[in-house]
């Protein structure tokens, strides 16, 4: 799999601002979009499949950079963020940190702290983007069982033996057998350790199958 | 006011003094006098629309004297002394031949008395001679009775009458004013002699006083200065006619017209400190774009191949960035100088504009759209723009904490200027906020009036007086929905040059 460009987007309303980051950012070799407000961020849907991060102005016409970070963040969209601001207060910092920015700079910004921010923020882009992946292909993989297997899965998860298994849910213990190799199989793994890992990494998968009887 | 009073007072003397004084000639004197108009029509305030005449007439040229020399200096010199004694002495020394009354009749008389000598010169026997004597005295005594100061010139520009409160006001004694020529105590009138001489016409212009009344100083004896507001008009039409000037002393005036500026100007300097934060961010903008532009340019440099049109690029926006800059520290600079008024023609909309661009960020950061409605081609304001700026400035920044309770989408205000029938521009600034409550619509523009925590009250009270100074108008009005609209009119163009006259007068 190559490795995606990693793209930078930069939220400012001043056109002259906007301009002069973009270069910036550009010439330390990232691709990267200037947009001018909230509203044509989002217009954009910039989720793609290859790392991003989003340098985001507080003071914007229509939505505040907070706002939008909050938008966002309900909408799911895991895209690191580096507030800019002229006139930044401790509160604005601290909102904007709880809400999961990577960095919250002033203006003027230097090319340091900023080149440095985008690359912690890419760093966490590219990181959540993988383990994005990861749990996609665990989720695919996961979907793939029957309800039968998935309730065989919880209960070997759970550290059953297949004979407590077959019991619990009142079926031979050799079909149990045969449904704890399809899972494995499924799964694409070979040990239970790792097939507790895999469930573990995609949160909850189990809930679209019958809750587990005890 | 004080002005008008004068007069006023003045004028009503006059003519009392005149109807007395022709009732006698006429009684006594008709056939000389002739058919004297006997409708004595004036209006004010100026005096020279006073519908008679007299005229200053002295018996020989008086020679100009420095100031502090005395009579008796002449006297030895070989001179004979000229002055007028003050009113006690009254019957002594007559120099000044006062004619009165009979348009277009001018009298001439070389009658003349000397102090402490018997009358000379005065042609035996001649009864109409003696009375236009005693003429001339009352009008000399009325004169004297005027509370303010009033003095009179000849062509020369030299002083022939100066009443008690002229030498009240300046300090010297009346003596030592007589002969002396006017500009030595009012300066600015050396040009209005200097030019009315040359050409030999009416030497008598009036002297642009009014309006810019501040400008013009008096000078006391012990050197002082005072302001002070001089009327200056002929005696009568004849070109070498002498001049009656009126001088009001307008030191409390000018304190008061000082004090105005003053807290003006700390209105609008306290105005500026709440958009301190903002002003920073208009400021901070351009230095962003300035150092990134610059970084960029480094980095473009440092790489192989050079991109020269990319370097070429940044370098033309490191020169707009920095104008700009510069522009906003003009435009702070502008609203914290303390200045005189200085009235010129001006687009409305370019004011507006500043204005907005100052604002800009505080409305962002407060979450206000702004709209700006500005007719197309408005006609040109007479007016200061620092002022005006600061009517514009002050009903936004109220605009803006009107909604301060509102929620996002219904924060906006609008600024609308437009054509409002003849010769009127008429500004609203329009908020959506909660609107003023129907007492104090008119309220609002009184001192001390506010609704704001930290309001001292003073900024619409401030805003009202610089409207109406600039022949405008300021008033409040509800939307039928909701918030509040803040309406002010200003004359364009030649209404506003004839305000301006109007104000001078």
């Amino acid at each position: 799999m190559n490795e995606p460009i990693p793209m930078v987007f930069v939220v400012d309303d001043d056109d002259r601002v906007r301009r002069a980051l973009t270069r910036l950012i550009n010439s330390a070799g990232y691709r990267v979009e200037g947009l001018a407000s909230a509203s044509e961020f989002l217009a954009l849907r910039p989720f793609a499949d290859c790392p991003a991060c989003l340098i985001l102005d507080v003071a914007l016409p229509d939505l505040n950079g907070l706002d939008l970070q909050r938008e966002l963040n309900a909408m799911g969209a895991s895209l690191p963020i580096v507030f800019i601001t002229g006139h930044g207060d401790i509160a604005m910092t601290v909102r904007a940190m709880k809400e999961g920015a990577t960095d919250f700079l002033t203006k003027p910004v230097e090319e340091a702290d900023l080149l440095r921010a985008i690359e912690t923020a890419l760093l966490k882009s590219s990181q959540a983007l993988a383990s994005r992946i990861e749990i996609g292909s665990i989720q695919r993989r996961l979907a793939r069982l029957t309800p039968r297997e998935r309730e065989v899965l919880t209960l070997i998860l759970e550290g059953r033996l297949n004979k407590q298994v077959a019991s619990e849910l009142g079926i031979a213990e050799k079909t149990i057998k045969v449904h704890r190799a399809r899972v494995m199989e499924k799964m694409e793994t070979h040990s239970l350790v790792d097939l507790a890992r895999l469930t573990d990494r995609a949160g909850s998968p189990l809930s679209p199958g019958k809750p587990a009887v005890r | 006011m004080t002005i008008m009073y004068a007069v006023i007072v003045l004028g009503i003397l006059f003519v009392l003094l005149m109807t007395w004084c022709f009732q006698r000639t006429r009684s006594h004197h008709a056939p000389e006098v002739g058919d004297t108009k006997t409708d004595i029509a004036f209006e004010l305030p100026q005096l020279s629309h006073l519908n008679f005449s007299f005229l200053t007439r002295i018996g020989a040229s008086i020679k100009t004297r420095t100031l502090g020399e005395t009579p008796a200096d002449q006297i030895r010199s070989g001179e004979a002394p000229r002055s007028i004694e003050p009113l006690s002495q009254r019957q002594r020394s007559i120099h000044a031949r006062l004619a009165m009354f009979s348009p277009g009749i001018i009298r001439r008389t070389t009658a003349r008395r000397d102090c402490d000598k018997a009358p000379v010169g005065m042609p035996d026997g001649s009864e109409s001679t003696a009375r236009q004597l005693q003429r001339d005295e009352h009008f000399r005594r009325a004169l004297e009775l005027l509370p303010f100061a009033v003095l009179t010139t000849n062509r020369h520009g030299q002083i022939v009458l100066a009443n008690a409160a002229t030498s009240k006001l300046f300090g010297y004694a009346q003596r030592e004013l007589i002969g002396n020529r006017a500009d030595v105590f009012v300066p600015v009138l050396q040009t209005h002699f200097d030019a009315a001489l040359p050409a030999g016409i009416a030497a008598a212009r009036p002297v642009q006083t009014a309006g810019s009344a501040r400008d013009v100083f008096a000078r006391r004896k012990d050197g002082t200065e005072f302001p002070a507001e001089i009327t200056a008009n002929p005696l009568s039409s004849e070109a070498d006619s002498d001049t009656l000037m009126v001088i009001v002393d307008r030191t409390d005036q000018y304190e008061l017209l000082r004090n105005r500026q003053e807290l003006t100007h700390l209105t609008r300097v306290s105005t500026l400190g709440e958009l301190a934060g903002s002003l920073a961010h208009e400021l901070n903008q351009p230095l962003t774009a300035i150092l990134s532009n610059a970084q960029a340019a480094q980095r473009f440099l440092a790489a192989q191949p050079v991109n020269l049109a990319e370097v070429r690029e940044i370098l033309h926006d490191l020169v707009e960035d920095n104008r700009r800059a510069s522009e906003v520290l003009r435009k702070i600079r502008a609203l914290v100088k303390k200045g005189e008024l200085e009235a010129a023609a001006l687009s409305l909309a370019s004011v507006v504009r500043d204005v907005a661009l100052l604002v800009h960020s505080d409305a962002i950061v407060r979450g206000i759209r702004m709209y700006l409605k500005i007719a197309p081609e408005l006609p040109f304001v007479y007016g200061d723009r620092v002022q005006l700026e600061q009517v514009i400035l002050n009903l936004l920044l109220n605009a803006f904490e009107a909604m301060e309770s509102r929620t996002a989408p219904d924060r906006a205000v609008t600024i609308e200027a437009t054509l409002a029938g003849a010769g009127m521009i008429r500004v609203a600034v329009r908020d959506r906020g909660l609107g003023l409550a129907p007492d104090k619509l008119d309220r609002v523009f009184k001192p001390f009036v506010t609704s704001k925590r930290e309001g001292l009250g003073l900024g619409l009270s401030i805003t009202r007086s610089i409207v109406e100074r600039h022949g405008g108008r300021i008033w409040a009005e509800n939307n039928e929905d909701q918030g509040a609209v803040f309406y002010f009119t200003l004359p364009t163009g030649a209404a506003a040059e004839r305000t301006r006259s109007r104000q001078q007068a």
